[in-house]
């Protein structure tokens, strides 16, 4: 119950504070039709609705399931079948993230189909995925962070070079999307539950880093979508 | 009244279906051959499935039907204003309000306290992230009503992040880099980011793709560079707490 009560105050504080500053500017500065601006009401209604029952969901039912796996893995103490599922994890988590739907959504429309969801959708979701696996083998072998952050991002500038410019913006967008309410305590689960068996001294410093890992690896892949398409 | 709820919802519903099919066609693998949990954690992870697949159901349809058309309009609405620089100050309190409630920030903030001992109180913390934020919203305005790549903002930005890890405490730094997120929540990626694609279309010899998008972006820098402001400050003040205790130690050997 305690459970309930917290998430519906969580989401009521992210979902108002915004919904507040537009209705000023409704009544100041735009003056939409009373009708347009209803359904912009109902759609705030909406969204915090499924909110609550979406983060209650996950953490009925996601997130101990991410944690299981996360153990279940580690106990294998295979270091490829943590890097193959990591990969498999990271890429199924963002297919599902809400975050990354509602970007490609307004891509997809915005590009005027040019740019179509599912394969956005699909390009995050595997950087996602081969970065997660990085973030496996950087734990299991100790690479510090700071090597994969710089070895990233200079991909990154790299790949800028040759790619179309309306796919810059689009793939640090992406880059900051993957790290939504499904994602980062699922991700996170997994890696300290990965940490701790493999490495158990040092598990919380390792296990921290995975979520600026993640985000990106959908840079990476967006900016490669941008060079076979341009 | 000629209003749409749900319109089109069994077609979201569907979609989301086949968004979580991955997942707990992975969890069934795992649970036949790893886990073999009980009947009873069964029901409960199941009722955790039901539950995401609702409301990522009605999330979804509430952006929609609401969120990306209305946001747009407005935006379209505030980029034909008069005083287009008034947009500035708008997307600085848009950011600031939208960072200072966010709950993913309080989490941070209570992160770096324990990570801090209590040596950076939490209201500076949320001060710090929060008008970060605000000027990272502003910035995309300013970016949007002038048409700068979003290279100059982002490429030092990058570069200011990987020098000041240098000098931040060690602790702070692997927080930094993993706050990115917290400031992104469910409003902004969609919203504000609609908003902006409103506002980039109605902008004179500005395309939608390529300046509406890339405000997440920056406002994912805006706590990883907060962090590490205050823990560069902590890591000094490490310092000259290990300096006063070096030389309280001389002290007592010269005696």
């Amino acid at each position: 119950m305690d459970n309930i009560k917290d998430t519906t105050i969580e989401v009521i504080q992210s979902v108002l504070p915004i919904t507040i500053v537009i209705t000023i500017l409704q009544f100041t500065l735009i003056w939409l039709p009373t009708e347009t601006f209803l359904q912009f009401l109902i759609g705030v209604v909406l969204v915090g609705f499924g909110l609550i029952l979406f983060l209650l969901g996950v953490n009925i039912g996601l997130l101990p399931v991410g944690e299981m796996i996360g153990s279940a893995l580690s106990k294998t103490k295979s270091i490829w079948l943590i890097v193959i599922f990591g990969f498999l994890l990271g890429v199924v988590v963002t297919i599902a993230e809400p975050d990354v739907r509602v970007l490609s959504t307004q891509v997809d429309q915005v590009s005027n189909g040019g740019i179509p969801k599912s394969v956005l959708i699909l390009a995050v979701a595997l950087g996602v995925g081969l970065f997660v696996a990085l973030s496996m083998i950087r734990i299991v072998f100790s690479i510090p962070i700071t090597y994969i952050l710089a070895g990233g991002y200079g991909i990154i500038f790299l790949l800028a070079a040759f790619t179309p410019t309306t796919f810059v913006p689009l793939s640090f967008d992406s880059g900051g999307v993957t790290t939504g309410p499904l994602t980062v305590p699922f991700i996170m689960a997994l890696g300290v539950g990965t940490a701790s068996v493999l490495k158990g001294k040092s598990a919380s410093q390792d296990g921290f880093g995975l979520v600026a890992l993640a985000s990106i690896g959908p840079i990476i892949s967006v900016l490669i979508l941008g060079v076979i398409y341009g | 009244m000629n209003l749409h709820i749900f319109i089109g919802f069994q077609q979201m519903m569907g979609e989301v279906a086949i968004a979580l099919l991955p997942l707990v066609g992975l969890f069934l693998f795992f649970q036949f051959f790893f886990l073999k949990l009980s009947y009873r954690k069964l029901i409960d992870i199941a009722v955790g499935f039901i539950l995401t697949f609702l409301g990522l159901s009605f999330f979804l349809q509430g952006v929609h039907i609401g969120f990306l058309p209305i946001g747009q309009m407005i935006g379209v609405d505030l980029g034909s204003i008069e005083f287009v620089w008034l947009l500035i100050p708008i997307g600085f309190i848009l950011g600031f309000f939208a960072a200072y409630a966010e709950p993913a920030v309080q989490v941070l903030i209570h992160q770096v306290e324990k990570a801090s001992g209590g040596y950076i109180p939490q209201k500076v913390l949320l001060y710090t992230v929060s008008i970060g934020v605000g000027i990272s919203v502003a910035l995309s305005m300013i970016r949007i009503l002038l048409g700068i790549s979003l290279w100059y903002f982002i490429l030092p930005g990058y570069i200011i992040a990987l020098i000041m890890v240098k000098y931040s405490s060690k602790a702070f730094a692997s927080i930094a880099f993993d706050s990115g997120g917290v400031a992104t929540g469910p409003m902004t990626a969609t919203f504000i980011l609609a908003m902006f694609v409103g506002i980039a279309s109605v902008t004179e010899g500005r395309d939608p793709l390529l300046d509406g998008f890339g405000m997440v972006a920056l406002v994912a820098l805006a706590p990883i560079l907060s962090v590490l402001t205050l823990g560069i400050l902590y890591s000094r003040k490490e310092k000259e707490q290990y300096a006063q205790e070096t030389k309280a130690k001389a002290h007592r050997h010269d005696r």
